[in-house]
């Protein structure tokens, strides 16, 4: 029972964590771009948050330290401390536009207004956070967010070209405009591996206690979770080929995706998609706000985590109350989250070697890992993926000014 | 990690990356981009009112959705009317501006009456001849 119930980490980290609002962006945008001819980057991306996750739940497991605590110790102060800040940077970026989407989808469900919806938005988060369990949390967004479901309905209802759909899983470079190709491909990418899945899911590990023995467990959750995470991100992509491309429409509002879902099934599905963005965006802001506090905090060696009282992790518990203070400060200036994630994403990417190197080398130390270091596979598949990191690293920012962030 | 050159580049982009928005005199491509944003906001305000006229969305959703397509259209009727255009193509610039604007009107509409099947019927029309959807 308590396996079944730790896959809850699993699909947290890959519906509120794999599918946040970076991804019900890029993946509708994509789809709304270049139908399905992107679908092929989802799987790439798939196959690397599950790769690198693999190897954060296992230093976890068999150190009892997540990701931060293990850089800092093996990569020296200098290469910890550039992570941490370039991921502090990328985390508040990404949880104030998850807050902002969160706002947008209470205003789309209630018609209340926007700003308040914000302060409501954060002080529900503040009080959940204080008085809920790591367990509940899991269980409450991980669950709720698995009415993003509706959007595997949608694209069925909607009847896609299945012959293309299939062709968008071989990689391929497009035939026109491969400027733009790449920069979605490079943000459908950075979407996937996002550095505060990687944080989040160790530092989980580490919070529910994973010792050697849960070393399958943790092979589960990265492989089952992200496919779930998967699986949805294609969905959404496909919804943006058969939807809003047809259309000839180019979406620039969250509330757009849920129009993918109106379509085909009504209200119900336009109901479903509401709470369904609402749960994994909300998922997403409470992995991206504790992400930003266990790095802090391991880096500082402080005392944290949710299994302990705040009073028991003093200083951890006032970084998440301050991120979360300054997430209002930047939503409340009228910035668009969707604007601001697509920004978050691009200068994630940027960072992102910044993130898989360190964790690469401590997955790989025998001092550290003793007989759990990486095999053979995660070595071979650890170093493609660094030269697909170090490449989409080198190319994300001059892209995004070439396309213009995407608006070509 | 990174050099010093490497840290000019990061912001040289960032001031580039930035700078690249609603500025800048109207030339012809950003006539065309700013048209097809156009027709894009059109064909969806198109949708959403189809699913007004049949009654399957819910009131508060097409009366914000409708909001932000509307807010949308406006600031870009802002735009074409003020921003300064290259002569050749100036008048049709402030043709544009009008367009958007007449779309930004239809879309209040729809805005105004997010429950109301007949309105959403005339206005799914109107907005699916103005964006030329299919």
């Amino acid at each position: 029972m308590n396996k079944v119930l730790g896959l809850a980490l699993g699909i947290l980290a890959a519906i509120g964590g794999f599918v946040d609002i970076g991804d019900l962006v890029f993946n509708v945008a994509a789809g709304a771009t270049f139908g399905y001819q992107l679908m092929w980057v989802v799987v790439v991306g798939v196959i690397g948050i599950m790769v690198y996750s693999e190897m954060c739940g296992r230093v976890a497991a068999v150190s009892g330290k997540a990701v931060f605590d293990a850089v800092r110790e093996r990569v020296g102060f200098k290469a910890a401390l550039g992570a941490l800040i370039s991921s502090e940077i990328v985390n508040l970026m990404t949880l104030a536009a998850e807050i902002g989407g969160v706002a947008i989808s209470l205003q789309l469900l209630s018609g209340l207004p926007y700003r308040w919806l914000i302060v409501l938005a954060i002080a529900g988060f503040a009080i959940v956070i204080w008085v809920t369990s790591f367990e509940w949390l899991e269980r409450v967004f991980g669950y709720g967010g698995l009415c993003m479901l509706v959007f595997a309905v949608a694209a069925v209802k909607l009847g896609p070209d299945w012959a293309k759909v299939g062709k968008g899983f071989i990689p391929h470079v497009a035939h026109n405009n491969k400027l733009l190709y790449a920069y979605f491909a490079i943000g459908l990418l950075g979407a996937a591996m996002t550095p505060y899945e990687v944080y989040f899911y160790s530092s989980g590990g580490v919070e529910d206690r994973w010792s050697p023995k849960d070393i399958g467990l943790n092979r589960a959750n990265a492989i089952l979770g992200y496919t779930l995470g998967g699986f949805l991100s294609l969905a959404l992509m496909i919804v943006g080929g058969a939807l809003f491309l047809v259309h000839g429409i180019s979406p620039e509002h969250l509330g757009t995706i849920a129009l993918g879902a109106e379509q085909p099934l009504g209200q119900v599905g336009l109901l479903l998609a509401l709470v369904g963005i609402l749960f994994a965006v909300g998922g997403a802001s409470i992995d991206t706000v504790f992400s930003g506090a266990y790095n802090l905090a391991q880096f500082c060696g402080w005392e944290w985590g949710r299994y302990r009282h705040p009073r028991g992790a003093p200083r951890f518990a006032l970084t998440w109350v301050v991120l979360l203070v300054l997430a209002l400060g930047i939503v409340m200036t009228g910035v668009d989250p969707v604007i601001l994630t697509e920004y978050a994403v691009i200068f994630s990417v940027a960072a992102l070697p910044l993130t898989y190197v360190p964790i690469l080398l401590v997955a790989n130390d025998k001092a550290y890992m003793g007989s759990y270091r990486n095999g053979r596979l995660a070595n071979v598949l650890g170093l493609v993926y660094l030269v697909v990191i170090m490449i989409v690293a080198l190319t994300a920012i001059p892209l995004m000014v070439l396309t213009n962030a995407g608006q070509n | 990690m990174t050099s010093r050159p490497a840290h000019g580049l990061v912001l040289v982009s960032l001031t580039l990356a930035f700078s690249g928005c609603n500025g800048g005199t109207v030339d012809r491509h950003a006539l065309t981009n700013d048209a097809s944003t156009l027709d894009s906001i059109a064909c969806e305000g198109a949708l959403l009112a189809h699913d007004v006229a049949r009654g399957r969305t819910t009131t508060y959703f097409a009366r914000e959705q409708a909001e932000e397509l509307r807010i949308q259209s406006s600031n870009l009727a802002d735009a074409l009317s003020k921003r300064p255009a290259l002569a050749a193509i100036e008048q049709k610039v402030r043709l544009k501006a009008k367009d958007a604007a007449a779309l930004a009107a239809t879309l209040q509409r729809l805005h105004d009456h997010p429950s109301d099947r007949a309105v959403g019927a005339a206005v799914e029309r109107s907005l699916k001849k103005r964006g030329g959807c299919p």
